[in-house]
């Protein structure tokens, strides 16, 4: 084996050079190099709101009551303390921009293995719950428009829920149609995503509107009833809601002027969202006692099922939500499974997973067994598994991943003072270990159920990292780990 | 031995006649110049109307004829001939005289509701496409010939799929022993970019990259099975989008570009397979595209 010259100790802590060739400028088609603050916000937001309010609000006023606005500052802190680190990391380390690769370069493979299995395990499980989360709302909106459901049979997991059917069917053929349209080589562009942004909002604002109608505010007595604990529990379930602040992060080489403009646009992004979300919390606090989040009725669409009572079973605004949520879950599901199939072919590259991971094929010019993959597995588990009830997961695996980050500045600021910045977290190091400790506080919050998955999670991947990865890594017999790109034009 | 170049007055103008006189030129063969007319009805109608209509087809002919000849008056050295030909479609009386005539290539001009400069297939081309038993070649709209006067290089676009090999294979022949260059290029196109958390813009960087690296490998093994030989240039172009690879491209005066097809019948788009469309959409030269 040629990774016999090195020892074990050595094969975990090797790192790939931060310095790798530069990011070829320009070749990303949407973000031109001249970004402002205003733009870049915006871009946070379409980014950051996706299909998390629309289900958040069931799992986390149960477990906060009206507190709940207090999570949502909570996890916005923290979210928003990572994404200052995160843009620090994009711009002393231009190799990638994933979580991944940052972990790599900083604290070595075996870390990266570690952030790897975060990042897998997010992905894999957002995109299953998403789906699921569509099922509902298409299966409201079916409800509501044509007085038809689909059979409970084939809309529930077979076990672990209260109503077991044979599977879900709605979610699992969300995911394969998805994972046909990536296969196709079919993206998202940036105007999709702009008109995405603005039904999610659209129908947000008319949620707010329609409940603030019922609005009472003897819902909002025993505010602090459930303690810190019940904050600190809730923040963990909502921090997911704000997984994709970060892409403000990484989009560092394109921003005019960054070390002002990225700060700016990271808290005017937060700020944004964490506002829209109290918006839609407070309203939908208002309309009804918080213990009924939780109830059955609520528990798929809720936001709807919200308006639907408001409106005394008129369903128009209840439509209208539904509709919009079915329309921009779709959406998100579409780029959560771009995720995960790029970073599975990051893996692939880097020899820590099978190279079949990281072939392009030639006719659709798309990773295609990578992507099949994802989806039989996402597939199985959004049709089999109830695991929208495992959003914490979600939750768990992106704090781990963002301390990482966090830690991963400072480590690169001791070792390589000298890197060029374009962007140097303002505040070091007061920031950075403040950012681990929001994260921690919130990672607390987290009940032991979703530790036990985690760490089990994660020791999967570990034992795979010992028994196979280390021995096929890139950095092996001599790799440099450079990994070249390719500017636009013509090469030989 | 010929080259059959279809040619209507007020159509597409001369510049199929200007591709049509250096793929001639360049295989050394002759030219025929052909105007397809409508087919006049068999039985004769009380009005005359069949009458005036064969009337009006051989005035379209001659006028066609004469245009053609005055542009063609200075070139030397080439047989030229003219033919009229009576059919359904367009496409099929092309069709037929090739056969007739044992033509090596068709050529036809873009249509005229292009870009100048552009390559754009109207409705008799894109069925000659595949129909057309020889190659088709299709000068851009507004093509005025090559300044140097010839045909000096030709570039295969290379997938790697077996069809395309023979498309580089039969270029090879076609260059060997002639003073024109080959070359053989294959594009690289950078997938768009979409905004999950914590994976980064560059992901599509990393994919080019191997793609393109995949890309340099097949065109390797092309000169490793000898296949082409050492003096054919290899390229690997990349871009963000079809039109930038072509434009990324050097092309010099006096270049075609050969095409394979699928093989496969049905809407454009399936035939040529989605890339090849699109390469011809964007194509700065007049594009080759050879039959299954």
């Amino acid at each position: 084996m040629g990774s016999s010259a090195l020892s074990l100790t050595e094969q975990m802590l090797r790192r790939r050079p931060a310095v790798g060739a530069p990011v070829a400028h320009g070749a990303s088609d949407h973000l031109k190099r001249s970004i402002g603050t205003f733009q870049l916000t915006m871009f946070g937001v379409g980014a950051t709101v996706g299909t998390g309010i629309f289900i958040v609000l069931q799992q986390a006023v149960p477990k906060a009551g009206p507190a709940v606005l207090v999570s949502f500052i909570l996890a916005g802190i923290a979210a928003g303390l990572s994404a200052i680190c995160y843009a620090e990391m994009a711009a002393a380390v231009p190799v990638s921009g994933s979580t991944y690769s940052y972990a790599y370069t900083t604290m070595g493979e075996v870390v990266a293995m570690g952030v790897a299995a975060c990042l897998l395990l997010e992905y894999g499980v957002s995109m299953s719950a998403t789906s699921i989360g569509w099922s509902q709302y298409l299966n409201e909106l079916l409800n509501n428009v044509f007085g038809f459901r689909i059979p409970e049979a084939l809309t529930s997991a077979p076990w672990g829920t209260e109503h077991p059917g044979i599977m879900n069917l709605p979610a699992t053929i969300l995911i394969a149609l998805c994972a046909l349209l990536l296969i196709r080589g079919a993206s998202e562009s940036a105007t999709v995503n702009t008109i995405m942004v603005i039904i999610k909002l659209a129908v947000l604002a008319l949620f707010v509107a329609v409940a603030f109608t019922a609005f009472n505010s003897d819902h909002f007595h025993d505010f602090w009833a459930k303690g810190f604990h019940g904050i600190t529990g809730a923040a963990a379930t909502i921090f997911f809601t704000f997984i994709g602040l970060d892409a403000v992060s990484t989009a560092g080489d394109e921003v005019k002027n960054p070390q002002k403009t990225m700060p700016r646009a990271i808290i005017a992004a937060l700020l944004v969202v964490t506002s829209i979300y109290i918006l839609v919390a407070f309203a939908g606090l208002g309309t009804q006692d918080a213990a009924e989040f939780g109830s059955d009725e609520q528990a798929e669409a809720g936001l709807s099922v919200i308006l639907r009572n408001v409106l005394h079973g008129q369903t128009w605004a209840s439509n209208i939500l539904a509709l919009g949520a079915v329309i921009s879950i779709f959406s998100v599901t579409l780029v959560v499974m771009y995720g995960q199939t790029r970073i599975l072919f990051a893996m692939g590259r880097d020899g820590l997973l099978p190279s079949r991971f990281a072939k392009v094929n030639p006719t659709t010019m798309t990773p295609v067994n990578n992507t099949i993959i994802v989806a039989i597995i996402t597939g199985l588990l959004a049709g089999f598994v109830p695991i929208d009830y495992l959003w914490d997961l979600v939750s768990i695996g992106t704090l781990v991943a963002f301390i990482v980050v966090s830690v991963g500045v400072i480590i690169l600021r001791v070792r390589e003072p000298d890197l060029p910045r374009s962007f140097k977290v303002p505040g070091y190091p007061v920031t950075p270990v403040l950012s681990v400790l929001a994260c921690l506080i919130v990672l607390a919050g987290l009940p032991r159920i979703t530790w036990v998955w985690f760490i089990l999670w994660v020791a999967v991947v570990l034992v795979f990292y010992f028994l196979w990865s280390r021995h096929h890594s890139a950095l092996n017999d001599g790799g440099d780990g450079v990994i070249p790109t390719v500017a636009p034009g013509v090469g030989s | 031995m010929t080259v059959v170049v279809g040619y209507v007055v007020g159509k597409s103008g001369p510049a199929p006649l200007n591709l049509a006189v250096e793929v001639a030129a360049a295989l050394g063969t002759s030219l025929v110049v052909a105007t397809v007319v409508p087919q006049p009805w068999s039985t004769p109608s009380m009005a005359r109307v069949d009458a005036e209509y064969a009337a009006w087809a051989n005035t379209l002919a001659a006028e066609s004829r004469a245009e053609a000849a005055a542009h063609l008056a200075d070139t030397t050295g080439l047989d030229i001939s003219y033919r009229q030909v009576s059919a359904g479609t367009s496409g099929d009386g092309l069709v037929e005289l090739t056969e007739e005539l044992g033509a090596d290539v068709l050529v036809v001009g873009s249509s005229s509701d292009g870009a100048l400069g552009q390559v754009v297939l109207g409705t008799t081309t894109d069925w000659l496409l595949h129909s057309s038993p020889v190659p088709v070649a299709i000068s851009p709209r507004g093509y005025r010939g090559a300044r140097g006067g010839r045909i000096t290089r030709l570039t295969c676009a290379y997938s790697g799929s077996p069809n395309s090999v023979r498309v580089v294979e039969l270029v090879a022949e076609l260059t060997a022993g002639r003073p024109v260059a080959m070359r053989v290029i294959s594009f690289a196109i950078r997938g768009r970019t979409m905004f999950p958390p914590e994976v980064g813009l560059h992901a599509e960087d990393s994919i080019l990259e191997v793609w393109a690296a995949d890309l340099r490998t097949m065109l390797a093994k092309l000169r490793s099975d000898g296949i082409v030989t050492g003096d054919v240039e290899l390229q690997v172009i990349t871009g963000n989008g079809w039109d930038q690879a072509l434009d990324n491209t050097e092309w010099d005066d006096g270049e075609l570009l050969m095409l394979g097809t699928t093989g496969r019948r049905g809407i454009k788009g399936v035939f040529l397979g989605s890339h090849g469309a699109k390469i011809i959409r964007y194509s700065p030269v007049p594009v080759v595209v050879l039959p299954k």
